[in-house]
């Protein structure tokens, strides 16, 4: 007689789907599950229908097939259903897979599956890891609830409370645990965590916890070291790459980074991110042909990704035409119009990129009527565009003789991003390629100097004690350059010293939230985030039972 | 234009194929047996010892690939912190029905704080080869333990068979310096050695490494595996 399902584990009221093309084992999945109880059950034969269903209704347990023959693979549909919100920590997903696991790579954390099912597996296998993974999303649960709200301190409690009762996942949450240390700040505590944790053994999230730590503390040095060590030790922690290739640009190393990212890409070559980046990179390094072939990986595998975008498109144009392949820029800007019909952006995108290429190829009039174009688009858009496609448009104006316009909008750019290496580096390369390196370093230089001036008037009111003068400043400041990481910032901080002094207000509070919110837009790693976050928490703490509108 | 092939190209996808015709092959044998139990056909019992066959070639698969990529260096160990009494209990599950077939009851014995940084994947691979053995040694009970010794992981699996013949005895005294060149004209069980003594160096600590011990007696007087890791 076979045993029966784990008596203990009630899935009546669970939301379960099965992903599969092949008929055959989507039935046997299926009749296992109902002899688990299992009442809610849907299947879906590829990624694009199981993506379809999870928008209607939320699962609770997703068994998705690793390999599909076309369309999205199920690490794309992992990773659209968590990009899209549709996969939450307490959603369940286990990867059905033929391969030996052994083979696996080990790809970004965030989107890892809970677990892999090998096949051939036996109903007993699949019973117990459902229930295992049951139990785990228990006690994990009221953590992350507690990480959505900010509240770091009380996460890192919770972990302690309960790792003293070794839970079968102590892994996970000593894991989780580092993170959150990080998340918060406590940079000191988190190197001594991880510390520890290595005494054991050379568990590789361990050890990239300590990369990071010193990457967040500026110790690029070691942080460089410890990555490179993973590496050597393990060669299939991507994430060791990822990190690594940013430690390099930190250290204005860019070229080895490219190398660490190409390394990686030999390694795990079906990752649209790192492609991405790698494409970046090689082209502000000013290697087209490695650029052309990442971006050209990037623009195949996003046909099923959820992250694709239409800078894919016009970043592979831009190269080729670099690469003296006008033609080849145009026909991938028609492409791009293909993929992206509705979206008003990727037609700006596209104009834009259009308008350059035209004016390389000396067309004029082309290049005229592409502008002209993508003036309209944006006045029909009116709200805020990404920060590369204002550069993509201040590009296309200078090269079509309106300068005056083209530096207006870069000036912007600067202004509000004066802080930002990665978006400096951009601006440079526009400038490079406009003909106008010389007068461009100097708009740069003195457009920093704007802002950073603008930025030590209202610091030095703070200094003078002059808090109320101060804040009216910084508000008038954050509200002309909202994308300004360092100004938000400092915005969220004078608030909370004033109401340190003078008390708490519900609309300050709204403020300095909003201001804050911003700045985790921009930069979710800025070094200052977690401190102001902290002082954000304690005054919402002290303002206590009286509710903030 | 036809390129030339590169071995381990050949073997992964060989691997692939042969190990999803496994899969049908066990998952159609379930069928056959249900319906054959419901039928209330004595014989359905028979099919057990095909399952246990197809399990045995899947995990020589396994093997194979790994310790081919090792031969190769591109068998990276892949180590994080671990419930032991978890990695046991699967390997409950993975056996248990197979065994209550032939009227072997499989045991734990494990404290439940145990924790240890290890290569889950590789372990299983170990554990199962040898548990799976036991579906043809064992009499009546395996049992599978975990313990601390010398500042080891010590995991043992204990059957009340015969014993294993002379010619697997291996290092019987449980030395961690033990080196005996391996055996391959024993056929697989030199080769389930070989795999079993590659995956345990592979964990090393502070100038320590894993090691194996293969003897006879222990609690329950059949044979005795025993796997350390530092």
């Amino acid at each position: 007689m076979k045993p029966d399902s784990p008596k203990d584990i009630n899935l009546r009221d669970k939301k379960v789907i099965v992903i599969d093309d092949f008929f055959n084992f989507r039935l046997t999945m299926k009749n296992m599950l109902r002899s688990f109880g299992v009442m809610y059950l849907d299947d879906a034969t590829n990624g694009e229908e199981a993506i379809r269903k999870m928008a209607v209704r939320k699962y609770d347990i997703i068994l998705c097939d690793y390999n599909f023959g076309q369309g999205k693979s199920g690490q794309q549909v992992l990773e659209e259903g968590k990009f899209r919100g549709y996969i939450n920590y307490s959603t369940i997903f286990i990867m059905v897979t033929a391969e030996n696991s052994l083979e696996v790579v080990l790809g970004a954390a965030e989107y890892q599956p809970d677990d892999y099912l090998v096949k051939p597996f036996a109903k007993e296998v699949l019973a117990k890891k459902i229930k295992q993974h049951i139990e785990r999303k228990e006690n994990l649960r009221d953590i992350e609830k507690t990480l959505a709200a900010d509240n770091y301190s009380e996460a890192i409690r919770m972990c302690d409370a309960l790792i003293a009762q070794s839970p079968r996942n102590l892994s996970e949450i000593l894991k989780l645990k580092g993170e959150t240390l990080l998340k918060k700040g406590a940079f000191p505590e988190a190197e001594e965590f991880y510390t520890k944790i290595l005494l054991m053994g050379n568990v590789p999230w361990a050890m990239i916890g300590r990369g990071k730590t010193c990457f967040l503390t500026g110790q690029y040095q070691e942080a460089r070291n410890i990555f490179e060590d993973i590496i050597a030790k393990n060669d299939k922690v991507m994430t060791a790459y990822d990190y690594l290739a940013k430690t390099l640009l930190k250290m204005n190393n860019p070229r080895d980074a490219q190398e660490v990212l190409m390394r990686a890409i030999s390694i795990s070559p079906r990752a649209i991110i790192r492609q991405k980046n790698l494409g970046n990179i090689a082209y502000r390094n000013e290697d087209y042909c490695t650029a052309e072939v990442a971006y050209k990986s990037t623009v195949e595998q996003g046909k099923y990704s959820c992250f694709k975008s239409p800078a894919d498109y016009t970043n592979l144009a831009k190269t080729m035409v670099q690469l003296n392949n006008s033609e080849g820029g145009l026909n991938t800007l028609d492409a791009a119009r293909k993929i992206f019909p509705d979206d008003d952006d990727a037609r700006l995108y596209v104009s834009v990129t259009e308008s350059y290429i035209y004016k390389k190829m000396n067309k004029d009039f082309e290049a005229r009527k592409a502008i002209i174009e993508a003036q309209k688009i944006m006045e029909d858009l009116g709200g805020e565009i990404p920060a590369s496609l204002k550069l993509e448009l201040a590009r296309a104006y200078i090269i079509t003789g309106e300068k005056e316009k083209g530096t207006e909008i870069i000036k912007h750019v600067i202004r509000e991003n004066h802080d930002e290496k990665e978006i400096l580096e951009d601006v440079r390369v526009v400038f490079r390629e406009t003909g106008m390196e010389n007068q461009g370093q100097k708009i740069i230089e003195e457009t920093r100097q704007e802002i950073i001036r603008l930025n030590n008037v209202g610091v030095n009111l703070v200094q003078e004690g002059r808090l109320t003068e101060a804040i009216a400043y910084f508000e008038k400041a954050a509200a002309h350059l909202p994308e300004n990481k360092i100004i938000n910032a400092n915005a969220a901080q004078v608030l909370m010293f004033f109401m340190k002094e003078k008390g708490v207000s519900g609309e300050n509070l709204n403020n300095v939230k909003t201001y804050l919110d911003r700045v985790r837009k921009i930069d979710e790693s800025y070094r200052d985030f977690p401190m102001l976050l902290e002082m954000y928490n304690e005054l919402v703490g002290e303002s206590g039972t009286n509710n903030s509108g | 234009m036809i390129g030339k092939m590169d071995f381990s190209d050949v073997l992964a996808s060989t691997l692939h194929d042969t190990k999803n015709s496994l899969g049908l092959l066990f998952s159609n044998l379930e069928d056959i047996i249900a319906d054959c139990r419901e039928r209330k056909c004595p014989s359905h019992t028979d099919f057990y010892k095909l399952q246990y066959e197809i399990k045995r070639s899947n995990l020589c698969l396994i093997r194979l690939l790994s310790i081919y990529k090792a031969e190769k260096s591109q068998l990276a160990i892949n180590v994080d912190y671990h419930s032991i009494r978890d990695i046991l209990e699967d390997m409950l599950t993975q056996h248990e029905f197979l065994l209550n077939t032939r009227g072997i009851k499989i045991e734990t014995d494990c404290d439940p704080a145990l924790f240890w940084v290890l290569d889950r994947n590789l372990i299983a691979g170990v554990l199962d080869n040898v548990i799976n053995n036991s579906f043809r040694y064992a009499r009546e009970k395996v049992v599978v333990s975990a313990f601390m010794e010398n500042g080891y992981l010590g995991i043992r699996i204990e059957d009340d068979g015969a014993g294993y013949p002379a010619a697997m005895i291996f290092n019987e005294k449980n030395n961690p310096e033990f080196k005996k060149e391996v055996d391959f004209q024993t056929g697989s069980t030199g080769l389930g050695i070989y795999f079993s003594t590659m995956v345990a160096g592979m964990h090393k600590k502070n100038e320590k490494s894993g090691f194996i011990s293969i003897a006879n007696g222990g609690k329950s007087g059949g044979g005795v595996f025993s796997i350390y890791l530092p």
